[in-house]
């Protein structure tokens, strides 16, 4: 999963960064409206992170424009918890907004249901045959038993069981993977890909040689 | 008020009082009631005494009238019984010519009017009494309510008695009798004191008769019925008790409505207040229709309303931006401490969160420093001290202390003052112009110049901050001196937002003021104009 965050307050932006990395998010940062927009429109993001107090462009007006060619699932930070500016976000296009002071926690929470209602999944738990994938607790079970995935292997394989049935390409799985920081190798998808097929099943994960990959 | 004040007071009255203060005690708090009940008594008071004198003025007079009547005819009837002396005559009030014992014979009738004899002075017992005839219009026999009469002998035998005479006439108590003689005259064996004309005793009341009566040995009395008089007094005091209630009623009515019209401002200025003690400080008193004392209550009221709700409305706008303002560095402590807790990190790690949270917390430092400064200055609770300094001088030294700051951006500082002799708080104009600098400095471009110049005139000193950096435009210009305004609207600059608010509350509390110009790309300029003393 692939998050621009855009925030103004660079100690704020860089703690909500590194917190979604370690969370196995990819994530870029953009430090005003301008960068964020100009990010956001040339890139598939899963989700934006977006402050609303911003120098040159704010949040609104940046949300504003992005609405008129994407449709990326926006989260508000906002400083301003009256009922009009939680409206007027809401309004503008937003999905849903956080409240300054936060606590990550909850900030997580929120961006995970946003991804997976945009995904069109309505449930915290998929299953997959024998495979439980649990999105809130970022849990994996085969058959009633654990299975540890790296945050990267978690990443790819809730990404693919989020478009279940769909043809990801490479290319999309590097785009919501990786982030610009980032510095990948082509191989390192198909280190992850194997190493899933180790833990749940060589059948698991069909691959489209030259197409990308699919869980049926 | 206590029960035991209410006993304590005069027996008469207390008690009417006392109930109406108990069972009505709110009512008589009221100001309309208590008016009211003043005017009511009052004018209760004023009736009933006018009512009252009118109406004995009105008897008196009626009584006197027929005393009048009465008294010429207890007269005229004890002529009869005097010996003709030449001066008593004078006391006859009948028809002029008419002298009843010179009458010619022909007026009498064999067994009517008495003889001259018969009123002989020594004579002891006339025998029979008949009403000369030249009287009788004096007593029309046959009406019951014209006057009668009824004649004594000495003996108190009856000698004669009008027919209209109703039957208790004279009937009076031998006691009342026996008093009466003892205030007439003397007894008739005292010739000496009888010589004088005998007067009537004073007319009294009989049931519904007024009766006259006069002692001369015989005993004469005059009486008539004073019905028709007494049912005409009657009336006269229905009619005036109606008219009395009438002027009361309509008194009270007026009362009440001159009272509740003066009053209706009062009521008009507590509901709103009530309403604005329950929060709805928008609400104003209407003063339209009360042009008088009230209305400039009304009016000075409502200029405090308007302050209050303006009070109100830059305390709370200031606490939602405090708060606005206090919520940033408080999410990065939030976000920061809750990433490294984690897991375990390395030392490195710890430290870059520890600094990333001094420096939040630094920033609220500064932001509360300034709200308390500023506080004050709004409680006017910041002193300034009143000394006589060169304000030239404090500017030279805020220059040099900003120096590295303008070296650092590579702006030029230009200090160009001459001196400026005025009154106030040195210290706390420094820091106006230290923050006129900061900001100066700051906004500027690279390689651009901050001047500093002033001037002495009109009683006043004038001290100018000009940039040369992008300037401010025109709609953010009025608002750069509000709390919390940020032209660029980020929070990157990390000054707070007060700076120059509290810079312009320094400066109005030395009575002077604060303007700012600005040319975008051009520059601004800051000018403080202070009065001399």
């Amino acid at each position: 999963m692939r998050i621009l965050v855009v925030e103004d307050e660079m100690d704020l932006l860089r703690s909500i960064a590194q917190a979604l990395r370690e969370e196995g998010y990819a994530v870029d940062t953009a430090a005003n409206g301008e960068d964020g927009l100009f990010n956001a429109q040339n890139s598939d993001y899963d989700a934006i992170v977006l402050d609303v107090m911003m120098p040159k462009m704010d949040g609104w007006e940046m949300l504003a424009r992005l609405r008129k060619t994407k449709k990326t699932p926006v989260l508000m930070l906002t400083a301003r918890d009256q009922s009009r500016d939680r409206v007027r976000g809401l309004d503008t296009g937003a999905d849903d907004y956080v409240v300054k002071p936060f606590d990550l926690p909850e900030l997580f929470a929120r961006l995970r249901a946003l991804i997976r209602r945009s995904a069109g999944q309505t449930r915290n738990v998929i299953e997959i045959g024998d495979v439980i994938i649990d999105v809130a607790g970022r849990h994996v079970a085969r058959a009633g038993e654990a299975v540890p995935l790296t945050a990267r292997e978690y990443a790819l394989l809730e990404y693919l069981a989020l478009h279940r049935g769909e043809l990801v390409t490479r290319t999309t799985l590097y785009e919501h993977l990786f982030d610009e920081n980032d510095s990948t190798m082509s191989n390192l998808l198909d280190v992850h890909v194997s190493n899933l097929r180790k833990k749940l099943g060589p059948e698991f994960i069909s691959t489209r040689r030259g197409h990308g990959y699919c869980i049926e | 008020m206590n029960d035991e004040s209410q006993m304590t007071n005069g027996e008469h009255d207390a008690n009417a009082q006392s109930s109406i203060r108990h069972s009505s005690f709110s009512f008589l708090n009221s100001i309309r009631w208590r008016l009211q009940i003043w005017y009511g008594l009052i004018l209760l008071a004023l009736l009933a005494g006018f009512g009252a004198t009118a109406f004995q003025l009105w008897r008196g007079s009626t009584y006197r009238r027929v005393d009048d009547e009465l008294q010429r005819r207890v007269n005229d009837l004890s002529q009869l019984f005097r010996p003709p002396q030449p001066f008593r005559n004078r006391g006859f009030e009948g028809p002029p010519g008419q002298r009843p014992f010179n009458r010619p014979p022909e007026d009498q009738s064999p067994d009517g009017p008495p003889r001259g004899r018969d009123f002989n002075f020594d004579s002891s017992a006339p025998r029979e009494f008949h009403l000369p005839p030249q009287m009788a219009w004096l007593f029309d026999e046959t009406d019951t309510n014209a006057f009668y009469y009824v004649i004594w002998r000495r003996d108190g035998s009856e000698l004669a008695r009008s027919s209209n005479a109703p039957a208790g006439a004279g009937t009076l108590p031998a006691s009342t009798i026996r008093v009466r003689e003892q205030t007439r005259n003397q007894p008739p064996d005292a010739p000496g004191i009888r010589r004088g004309p005998p007067a009537p005793l004073p007319p009294v009341m009989s049931g519904k008769f007024r009766e006259i009566e006069m002692f001369m040995g015989e005993r004469i009395l005059v009486g008539r019925s004073i019905a028709r008089q007494m049912a005409d007094l009657r009336t006269i005091a229905l009619e005036l008790s109606a008219v009395g209630a009438g002027i009361l009623l309509l008194g009270l009515v007026g009362g009440w409505w001159l009272a509740s019209r003066a009053i209706r401002p009062i009521e008009d200025i507590s509901a709103t207040a009530a309403k604005i003690s329950g929060g709805d400080l928008t609400q104003r008193i209407d003063v339209s229709e009360t042009e008088s004392e009230l209305g400039r209550l009304a009016s000075v009221l409502n200029s405090t309303f308007a302050r209050l709700d303006a009070a109100f409305d830059q305390q709370r706008q200031f606490t939602s931006d405090a708060a606005h303002e206090l919520r940033t560095p408080v999410s990065v402590m939030l976000t920061q401490t809750q990433t490294a807790l984690n897991r375990e990190r390395s030392a490195a790690e710890y430290r870059e969160t520890v600094e990333s949270c001094q420096r939040a917390a630094q920033r609220m430092r500064r932001l509360i420093e300034s709200l308390l400064e500023l506080a004050k200055l709004d409680a006017g609770q910041q002193a300034m001290k009143r000394s006589p300094f060169d304000l030239a001088q404090t500017a030279r030294d805020c220059v040099a202390l900003i120096e590295p700051l303008a070296a650092a951006r590579r702006v030029k500082l230009i200090c160009d003052l001459p001196p400026l002799e005025c009154t106030g708080d040195s210290e706390r104009l420094s820091q106006v112009i230290t923050n006129l600098l900061t900001n100066a400095i700051t906004y500027n471009k690279e390689n651009g110049e901050v001047r500093v110049d002033g001037a002495a005139k009109d009683g006043s000193v004038i001290l100018r901050v000009s940039d040369t950096g992008k300037g401010i435009s025109a709609e953010d210009l009025p608002r750069v001196f509000d709390r919390f305004y940020r032209a660029d609207t980020s929070r990157t600059s990390g000054n707070t937002g007060l700076g120059l608010a509290i810079s312009k509350a320094i400066v109005e509390a030395h009575s002077g003021q604060i303007e700012v110009a600005s040319e975008p790309e051009k520059g601004t300029v800051f000018t403080v104009r202070l009065p001399l003393s």
